[in-house]
């Protein structure tokens, strides 16, 4: 009985471990990973044991700070302003919960096989209950000032905002189409008229 | 030269590796460490649940925003979850108002030796229905239910012992389950803060001191506003920056030496729920803090661990 539970144990143990290293946000080697997927995520996942707990907190990035939707039905001009999900009621995890689907919404972008997915998802999960076919959605994202520029009175305490991600999301013949909207900077800048 | 029946002679390392092992994991346990987990990790669970209540219908439900269309192109294809199937509108809130009573049992311990396993498996059962939706504490969580799960952690301040104790049967005696669940508690609570004191000190702000800032600085997250204090004094913020690293790496090492244990599990309880705070995932630090609780060594039997 000791003998299989040491086993049991054992094979947790090296999994946990290969768990931690091959789920690390700085990547893993294709040794760690191909002996994980194979041997251990097909039983560690299920149990949502499959985890690199790198609880990182904060590494001061934008993508750091805290993120929120604006969600905006463009069809009836009399619509009241965006709605802003986690809105100023909501506290606790489930606001923590939708400052993630935030952050993962502009993140995801970044990775090819995600690209669009969870836009079109969100957007398309305000139709129904809002009785609409065409909303806008914004990521904003909150970047928190330097403590130096604080300090030296360049930027203020509450920091600002920037949009992480914006797209304009509609139903069309029953598709669901999203139109992703170009940041500025990405723009041609507009040439003046040449002086006569 | 050896005799008949003599054993062959081992080097004293690997005897050592051996008895230390078998003492680790299969050294008999009280039930009380495992059974407060249960009803602190119990009552944490719940909390994490029920945040998902009033959103239930717009992320998982029928026309909800997080689709099964989308969790496949999203999720592992090894994840599985019982809310998969609820597909109706009526399906979902009976699944979930199931899934919440199976971890009440749970936390009074009702019928803990089905509802620990149940509870861990329905609460990731939600985790997969929504892996965006989730953070840090529900990892720990996650963890804490699985151990709860393997240990006998009915055995003390529950319904099941108050029931037992009316029907006049005798207290339980130690058990080797229970200490394997509270020796797999010891062992995540040190892995997971080993691995974020890792995670952390890949970004140079936990080295040069400012991530205390860029925690105190976020708009919604913070419990408490530190900006102030941190904008008066760079001391003190590189101070509690350090302090949370030093923390996590001490906790994660100290939990092995018994020595360090007597003072780092107390420390922890009071640390793991102010590093929460401070870092706007107040159930992160929470579900570390009862992670610590399973650390507790109250007897003899578990001193030697």
């Amino acid at each position: 009985m000791r003998g299989g539970l040491t086993v049991a144990l054992s094979l947790y143990l090296v999994g946990l471990a290969l768990c931690v290293a091959g789920n690390s946000a700085k990547g893993s080697s294709a040794l760690v990973r191909t002996l994980k997927s194979k041997l251990f995520s097909p039983w560690m996942t299920p149990a949502w044991l499959d985890l690199g707990y790198d609880t990182l907190l904060t590494h001061g990035r934008a993508e750091d700070g805290d993120h929120r939707f604006e969600i905006r039905r463009l069809d009836d001009p009399t619509a009241p302003e965006a709605v802003i999900l986690p809105g100023p009621a909501m506290h606790g995890e489930r606001a923590a919960r939708w400052r993630r689907l935030a952050r993962a919404t502009a993140v995801s972008e970044a990775d090819p096989t995600r690209e669009a997915l969870l836009p079109a998802a969100v957007g398309q999960g305000v139709f129904a209950p809002w009785s609409t076919n065409d909303v806008s959605l914004r990521v904003m994202r909150h970047l928190p000032p330097d403590r130096r520029d604080v300090i030296d009175g360049l930027a203020d305490v509450a920091g600002r905002d920037g949009e992480a991600y914006a797209a304009r999301v509609r139903r069309v013949g029953g598709a669901v189409q999203l139109i992703k909207a170009t940041p500025r900077e990405e723009l041609a800048p507009l040439v003046g008229e040449p002086a006569p | 030269m050896k005799g008949r029946g003599q054993r062959p002679a081992t080097p004293a390392l690997a005897d050592e590796i051996g008895a230390t092992w078998m003492r680790y994991w299969f050294t008999p346990a009280g039930p009380w460490p495992l059974a407060l987990v249960r009803i602190l990790g119990g009552l944490l669970a719940l909390a994490l649940w029920g945040s998902y209540a009033w959103d239930l219908e717009t992320w998982f439900g029928p026309h909800g925003m997080i689709s099964p269309a989308l969790l496949d192109a999203w999720r592992s294809p090894y994840a599985v979850s019982l809310f998969d199937g609820t597909t109706t509108a009526a399906g979902l809130p009976v699944a979930y108002g199931l899934g919440g009573l199976v971890l009440l049992a749970l936390t009074i311990g009702l019928a803990t030796p089905v509802t620990t396993v149940a509870g861990a498996v329905v609460f990731a059962s939600l985790l997969h229905r929504g892996p965006m939706l989730v953070g840090p504490a529900d990892d720990a969580v996650a963890v804490i239910l699985w151990c709860l799960a393997i240990g006998r952690s009915g055995d003390a301040f529950s319904v099941d012992r108050w029931l037992a104790r009316w029907l006049g049967r005798p207290a339980p005696a130690p058990s080797v389950r229970t200490g394997i669940a509270l020796g797999l508690v010891r062992v995540h609570a040190a892995v997971i803060a080993g691995a974020a004191a890792l995670a952390q000190l890949g970004g140079g702000v936990w080295w040069n001191g400012t991530a205390a800032w860029w925690l105190a600085a976020r708009a919604d997250s913070p419990l408490v506003d530190l900006t102030g204090v941190f904008l008066q004094s760079e001391y003190l913020m590189n101070l509690v920056t350090h302090a949370i690293v030093i923390f996590e790496i001490a906790f994660a090492a100290g939990l092995w030496i018994p020595a360090a244990r007597r003072v780092i599990v107390p420390a922890g309880l009071v640390a793991w729920p102010l590093i929460g705070v401070i870092a706007g995932e107040p159930s992160w630090g929470l579900a570390m803090a009862v992670l610590t609780l399973g650390c507790v060594v109250p007897g003899e039997s578990r001193e030697s661990r």
